[in-house]
């Protein structure tokens, strides 16, 4: 009786529970339905059309804009800058990200002015920082090229951004500047949630600070990597804004991105059809590449 | 405190993104809640037939125009002009035409130019096309008219009062013989600016011939100036040498084929492979400085070469007298001068006519997009759109305020004669004994083959690509452009 009773209270609080997670999960969910999930089923909508994306008519032509994705070699062209970009980034950004928290974790409060200054160029709107960049790189006054004239002592050009393989490394470059301090932070926030307790265990067991860093702490910090190393993945294969503003994809589309791509295809040559196809593409592309990521990291995590 | 520390930065990140967002987007949200209200309101407000000053005292009297209603009405209006000069002499116009007919309001909004087309297309393909939008003519302006966008306006413009554009001005305002666009940016013509000091310090006269152009790179390359300033990263720019070799040598009747692609015309045509070899052989002898593909016209580094003295000419837009005088106007006077693209004698004796220029003729132009619920012509707002377009942007205020900012209206009157600055002069004069004006071909073809095109001007300099295989490219996608029609 009473345990029935019992049942019947915390069912009751299951239930108030779930109300309230409906309650406030019902914004974020219909936004996310709106702005999210429409938009997506939407693009591969549009991607069945022939359309310049400010008439009227649609015409419908199935998978015809499919077929040309496939055969698109610019497309291709710009997925492999992105592979490239993708590498680079978890290449670079992680492990440095990882050395400036371990830095910084290691030093403690004395250290909180570089914390601040190496955080700043994650504040920065990548705007702001495309510019910033194109003055610095220009062959015409830029640092590069000042330098450089000054050491050989005659005018001496740099040409980072307006030649084919240099611009994406340049590129690549600059994006390391701009998210490496997110993966700073993000490791030191990784570092904050070990438990002090195993820090002071492994003191007193006689472990050295490096020891401690090299089998506890990085260890540790394992899930974490993970996520970073997804988070950057996804984030160097959607990359958008600061190339758009550097770059434009040149020269000569040697920094073309899946996204610029589209943007190019969708807003200025009308063509928003074969736009939304490219788009539904990268979408396709991105969520593979993600799921086939996790899901060696797991395999790797059992061992 | 590392937590707080943490929770601040966070939040400060949020904070940044959050404005980030709102910046970029408040534009179009502000120009599409414009037009609703606007129609909303039009439709709701009650008919008050107060016919207070109907035709008293307007600069519009006398003249024959359509008659405009008296009753509420709203324009959305898009433009560029989030700068002055152009902000207030825009501005100004909308505000005459405003006193005029108190019971027509007209709501301007500058988009950024940077984003202007995109954001146009979204407009466009959301059902948020404002009523008389600006553009720069050419390929897009054919889109938006095939994708009823713009009205076939031939009719009203034969009917009533308008003021008497230049004929290159309704010509680059028309297709497929239709007349799409009224013009109120005034003309822009392309010539060489060069350092005047440095050519009478090398005895260097101002070259006619491409032969003497090129002998006086020669002697410029040889006394370690950069002969040509060019900012290639922005590839339009390039674009200029290319269009206009290709002009002195065909006098633009290949480019006509080409664009076609009928009756053999072809992008690898003699012209086109003359121009793109000669580019080419200027890039190996050191014509145009290192880098040519990284320096932007944007923020003018072009210009920066010339006013460092280290380059002594440059091919631009006319719009850069008044860029560098703004910048540093007694040195511009002591410096700069000006002259039309050099001839090819060998085409000239062989008849090709040799003064074909480059450039643009209306700068930009204002189409109309006036339509009711039901799909059919809003003939009440059109007319009124008309009217502001014709009489108040391009009368003689307007005009007069272009006139002052060193800009050349794109009407009958206007000319050398109407213009102080010495290479203003050479500019118009050169641009009214023209027997043909093409506008820019980044401005002119689709725009499929436009993105193509400024590739090719980014592996041509770049040394990348041989005249042949340039041309091949254009020509596919001016083929694929022609098939997707």
């Amino acid at each position: 009786m009473s345990k029935g009773k019992k049942e019947g209270l915390a069912q009751a609080k299951a239930k108030s529970t779930a109300k309230a997670a409906t309650v406030f999960l019902l914004p974020a969910l219909l936004l996310i339905a709106i702005f999210i999930v429409y938009p997506v089923i939407d693009t591969f909508a549009i991607s069945g059309y022939k359309w310049n994306g400010i008439s009227t008519d649609r015409i419908f032509i199935g998978f015809e804009n499919w077929k040309t994705l496939i055969h698109d070699e610019m497309f291709w062209k710009s997925f492999r800058h992105n592979l490239t970009v993708m590498v680079f980034s978890i290449l670079l950004q992680i492990p440095i990200g990882m050395l400036l928290a371990t830095f910084l974790d290691a030093g403690g409060k004395k250290f909180n002015i570089f914390k601040i200054i190496w955080f700043l160029p994650y504040l920065m709107s990548s705007v702001a920082i495309a510019f910033l960049f194109i003055y610095a790189l220009a062959t015409n006054g830029g640092i590069i090229s000042s330098l450089a004239t000054l050491i050989n002592g005659k005018r001496t050009t740099v040409d980072l951004l307006g030649t084919s393989p240099n611009a994406l490394f340049t590129v690549i470059g600059v994006m390391a500047w701009q998210f490496t301090p997110f993966y700073m932070v993000y490791f030191i926030a990784g570092y904050g949630n070990i438990d002090t307790s195993i820090y002071e265990a492994a003191i007193i067991d006689g472990a050295t600070r490096g020891q401690y860093i090299r089998h506890i702490a990085i260890p540790l910090l394992g899930p974490i990597f993970k996520t970073a190393c997804t988070m950057s993945l996804i984030g160097s294969l959607k990359y958008f804004d600061m190339i758009w503003n550097m770059t434009q994809g040149g020269p000569s589309g040697s920094t073309e991105l899946m996204a610029t791509y589209m943007y190019k295809l969708s807003f200025q040559q009308f063509n928003m059809g074969y736009g939304s196809c490219v788009a539904a593409g990268m979408f396709v592309l991105i969520t593979a590449i993600a799921l086939l990521f996790n899901k060696v990291f797991k395999v790797k995590e059992d061992y | 405190m590392k937590n707080k520390f943490l929770a601040v930065l966070f939040a400060s990140v949020l904070a940044v993104t959050t404005l980030a967002g709102c910046g970029s987007s408040s534009a179009p949200a502000s120009g599409t809640s414009d037009s609703k209200s606007s129609e909303t309101k039009t439709e709701t407000t009650e008919t008050t037939t107060d016919t207070a000053s109907a035709s008293t005292g307007k600069q519009t009297d006398g003249k024959n125009l359509p008659t405009l209603t008296t009753e509420p009405l709203e324009i959305l209006l898009w433009d560029i002009a989030t700068d002055d000069p152009g902000k207030s002499t825009q501005e100004a116009a909308v505000q005459r035409f405003m006193a005029d007919y108190p019971n027509i309001k007209v709501t301007q909004v500058h988009q950024q130019n940077d984003n202007y087309k995109q954001q146009l297309v979204v407009a466009m393909s959301s059902g948020q096309c404002p009523d008389m939008y600006m553009h720069w003519g050419g390929g897009p302006m054919a889109e938006y008219y095939k994708s009823g966008h713009a009205i076939d306006i031939t009719d009203m413009y034969a009917k009533y009062d308008h003021p008497e554009f230049i004929d290159a001005a309704i010509a680059q305002s028309s297709y497929d013989g239709k007349l799409l666009a009224i013009p109120f940016g005034g003309l822009s013509g392309c010539d060489i600016y060069y350092n005047k000091t440095i050519f009478a310090e090398q005895g260097i006269e101002v070259p006619e011939t491409i032969d003497e152009l090129e002998a006086a790179c020669e002697k410029l390359k040889a006394a370690g100036y950069i002969p040509f300033s060019l900012a290639n990263a922005s590839k339009w720019t390039g674009s200029m040498y290319y269009m206009y070799l290709v002009a002195r040598h065909s006098g633009n009747a290949e480019f006509d084929a080409a664009y076609t692609q009928e009756n053999g015309g072809s992008f690898n045509s003699p012209a086109f492979i003359y121009a793109a070899e000669k580019i080419q052989d200027w890039v190996r002898k050191g014509y145009f400085p290192d880098g040519v593909n990284s320096l932007t016209a944007d923020d003018n580094q072009d210009r920066a070469l010339m006013y460092d003295g280290s380059a002594a000419m440059m091919l631009h837009g006319s719009w850069q007298s008044s860029g560098m005088k703004n910048d540093n106007e007694e040195w511009y006077t002591q410096n700069i001068g000006v002259f039309r693209f050099p001839e090819d004698t060998e085409a000239k004796a062989a008849g090709v006519p040799q003064n074909v220029e480059i450039g643009t003729a209306i700068g930009n132009g204002f189409s109309f997009n006036c339509f009711k619920e039901d799909g059919s012509i809003d003939q009440e707002k059109l007319d009124a759109c008309y009217v502001l377009a014709t009489q108040y942007y391009n009368d003689d205020t307007y005009n007069q305020m272009q006139v002052a900012v060193g800009a050349i209206p794109s009407i009958k009157g206007y000319g050398a004669d109407t213009v102080d600055d010495p290479n203003d002069k050479v500019v118009a004069n050169v641009f009214f004994s023209a027997s043909n004006v093409q506008l820019w071909y980044d401005q002119y073809l689709p725009a499929s083959v436009t993105e193509v095109h400024k590739n090719c001007m980014t592996e041509l300099f770049g040394l990348e690509k041989t005249p042949e295989e340039i041309g091949a490219e254009e020509d596919a996608a001016m083929q694929k452009a022609i098939a997707e029609q």
